[in-house]
């Protein structure tokens, strides 16, 4: 076994053998802090095989794989399950294990006021989840990642639902649990086919261009759902019902990019598909601009971040869609890191003020200039001004749309590009800035350093990430280098102004009257359209076929066998009354028997 | 005498026995009535094995004369308990063969 793929196994297992040990053991996870323990040395375990990993990756990027045969058939090796290591994997494991890290420490301070169970329970699900994404990130093949993409599911669904006695909570985990799951029978589907096309599950099979189409669009709805593209987006606002720091590490930098990390690495597939590619790059684009619509007119800080996260992933989709796995993957990597800090910074903001809120933030930069610094940051790299990490992430993306699909995907960006700095510079003007809206944020002070720390690391990588652009570039086996051309200058300026338009519409404190463009969207968000669409899609569409389908089994089906049975009972009575008794009936019978047997032999 | 002779014979036996066997009422007359079958069968044995060659037949008479015997000690049995439990012993009363 070579480091590399001894690390990966490091990296793989720390995580689970600390869920391993804490599920089966009440004593140890219902006392808390135990729990919490093992789960983050797990994590730190995780991470510093994945940092020592991506060291070895940079100098030798070969790549490499262990794999034991795991699904056998007639005698033949069918699947295999172990751990796959190149610049991909090594990278993606190190955004997921740090974002991980951070955002379990940064619970520590968050969850504080948990009960010791319900704090056990969550950390234990957390260590779970990091084993579930790394199942996923390290998989040698697509039928293992596809294990890994289902267990995020699970693991999701568990942490939506972490509060689990409030209705809501209960109700959005159903709803991700449910539309992720349609979308994954797309994975499931494209599995089949790509196993019938080329006889394995690997993706760098060579298919007839059919195949790869319908392989690939097979994959893309399972994208689709699980990286909250328009039109199945709507279970990833509801899922901010869960705690913060898990719509951070889930539902901002990792899970949702899991979609994205499947077309990375199928991408010899996808390229094989131009259909397929179209197809992403116009939704990517499209999802980005509408999300980002939807983004302007949110008055929850989280609900905020999670349109925002559609928006993100609809660049990084547009950015595959478009060719350019650098751009989409580098995104990727640096929306982790931002979006993680921008979840986190407002976990800590809603933590002093006990609303999700930005109405009754405001004036939180004197009151908590760390959490508010680190948002500023976040918020900043999001909006791709230059110099942060999302500038750079963000130019490779657009640089890639451009010309392509007769530039409207280009423009569409552009357009969102402007809105994501403007969103943002509301979220920062309403909350952080003007005056405190009430008691809570009058009395609003900094968490504690277990709060703190994450934030720091997190805004130095925001902050610092955009200039390893050109090593990054190198795990892919591509070349970077920054040109300061139209493509960046255009991008900026729409970024800056953004926040200019931000600041004079909502900067010095201004509350009142938001332009006519803002109500309008409000307007049309508040018609809840796609969700209502799925309302009337299960009402009269699946429940109508379902009951026409109960009543046929009721009364078809069954009703047949019913009248089997009923039948042969009613000729069982009918027939009672040939019993007489008598003797002399009984010999009438027999010799009407021999009688006509008689004849039988005779006619014969 | 011939075999259709003596065939015609048991056929008439035969057929009077079933007579007696669907319309006789009382028990004893339906007893002699199946005695009457079984001697037709008997004829059917004897006349073969004088007009075929052979003592087939004839063993084969003697065991169902055997039988019957046996058959009519039953029956008689049956009719004096039959007799004993009603205090009668014509057939067409007795109907507990039903169900």
């Amino acid at each position: 076994m070579t480091r590399p793929i001894s690390l990966a196994l490091v990296a793989l297992l720390a995580p689970v053998v600390a869920a391993l040990i804490l599920a089966p053991i009440p004593a140890l996870r219902k006392r808390g802090w135990p729990a919490a323990a093992l789960c983050i040395l797990g994590s730190v375990l995780s991470f510093g095989a994945a940092v020592a990993l991506l060291v070895d990756t940079l100098k030798d990027s070969t790549p490499q794989t262990l794999a034991v045969p795991w699904v056998r058939s007639a005698g033949k090796v069918i699947a295999e399950a172990g751990v796959h290591v190149d610049g991909v994997a090594a990278s993606m494991l190190v955004v997921v294990t740090l974002v991980a890290l951070c955002v379990q420490v940064f619970s520590l301070g968050y969850m504080h006021d948990e009960p010791p169970p319900a704090f056990g329970r969550y950390f234990t699900y957390h260590a779970l989840f990091l084993f579930s994404m790394n199942v996923l990130v390290v998989a040698p093949n697509l039928l293992q990642l596809f294990i890994g993409w289902e267990l995020v599911g699970v693991t999701s669904y568990l942490l939506i639902g972490f509060y689990f006695r409030k209705p809501s909570a209960a109700h959005a985990a159903v709803k991700a649990f449910w539309v992720t799951k349609f979308a994954d029978m797309g994975f499931l589907f494209g599995l089949l086919a790509l196993f019938a096309a080329s006889g394995s599950f690997g993706w760098d099979a060579r298919l007839a261009p059919g195949a790869a189409t319908a392989v690939t669009l097979l994959f893309f709805l399972a994208v689709v759902g699980k990286s909250a593209q328009f039109p199945l987006h709507v279970w990833l606002p509801d899922a901010m019902e869960g705690p913060t720091p898990v719509s951070a590490l889930l539902h901002a930098a990792t899970m949702v990019a899991a979609g994205v990390y499947l077309v990375v690495r199928a991408n010899p597939l996808f390229a094989q598909s131009e259909t397929t590619r179209s197809l992403m790059l116009g939704l990517g684009a499209g999802t980005a601009l509408f999300a980002a619509l939807l983004a302007l007119v949110q008055t929850d800080i989280k609900k905020v971040l999670a349109y925002s996260t559609c928006s993100q992933l609809g660049y990084m989709v547009a950015a595959l869609g478009a060719g350019s796995v650098l751009g989409g993957f580098f995104h990727l990597t640096t929306h982790a890191f931002f979006k993680a800090l921008l979840f986190l910074a407002a976990g800590s903001a809603i933590h002093a003020v006990h609303s999700n809120e930005i109405g009754a933030m405001g004036g939180l930069a004197k009151k908590m200039p760390l959490t508010a610094g680190a948002f500023i940051i976040g918020a900043l790299s999001l909006a791709g001004i230059p110099g942060f990490s999302g500038f750079f992430s963000k130019d490779l993306v657009l640089e890639a749309v451009e010309g392509k699909l007769g530039g409207v995907p280009w423009v569409l960006l552009l357009a969102t590009a402007f809105l994501t700095a403007f969103y943002m510079g509301r979220v920062v003007f309403v909350a952080f800035f003007g005056e405190p809206s009430g008691e809570q944020a009058k009395h609003a002070h900094e968490p504690g350093w277990s709060m703190r720390a994450p934030l720091v690391v997190l805004a130095v990588l925001s902050l610092g990430l955009g200039y390893f652009a050109a090593p990054f570039a190198r795990l892919h086996g591509e070349a970077y280098h920054f040109e300061l051309g139209a493509g960046p200058i255009i991008g900026a300026t729409l970024g800056i102004g953004g926040f200019v338009a931000a600041y004079a519409v909502f900067g010095r404190g201004k509350r009142e009257a938001p332009p006519a463009v803002i109500t309008w969207v409000d307007s049309i968000a508040r018609t809840r359209a796609v969700n209502r669409l799925y309302d009337f899609g299960y009402r009269r569409v699946t429940m109508v076929l379902a009951n026409a389908l109960a009543w046929i089994d009721r009364y078809v089906v069954d009703g047949a066998i019913n009248m089997l049975a009923y039948t042969t009972l009613e000729a069982g009575q009918e027939a009672r009354p040939m019993q007489t008794g008598f003797a002399a009936d009984y010999v009438m019978a027999v010799l009407a028997g021999v009688v006509c047997l008689a004849a039988w032999v005779v006619a014969r | 005498m011939t075999l259709s002779t003596c065939l015609l014979l048991a056929t008439a036996l035969f057929s009077v026995g079933i007579y007696g066997l669907l319309t006789r009422r009382q028990v004893m007359a339906v007893l002699l009535c199946v005695e009457l079958m079984a001697n037709a069968a008997n004829i059917c044995f004897v006349a073969f094995s004088r007009f075929r060659g052979g003592v087939t037949g004839q063993v084969f008479a003697s065991f169902s004369i055997a039988i019957t015997v046996a058959e009519v000690a039953v029956g008689l049995a049956i009719v004096i308990l039959l007799y004993r439990t009603r205090g009668d012993t014509r057939l067409d009363l007795a109907s507990e063969m039903k169900e």
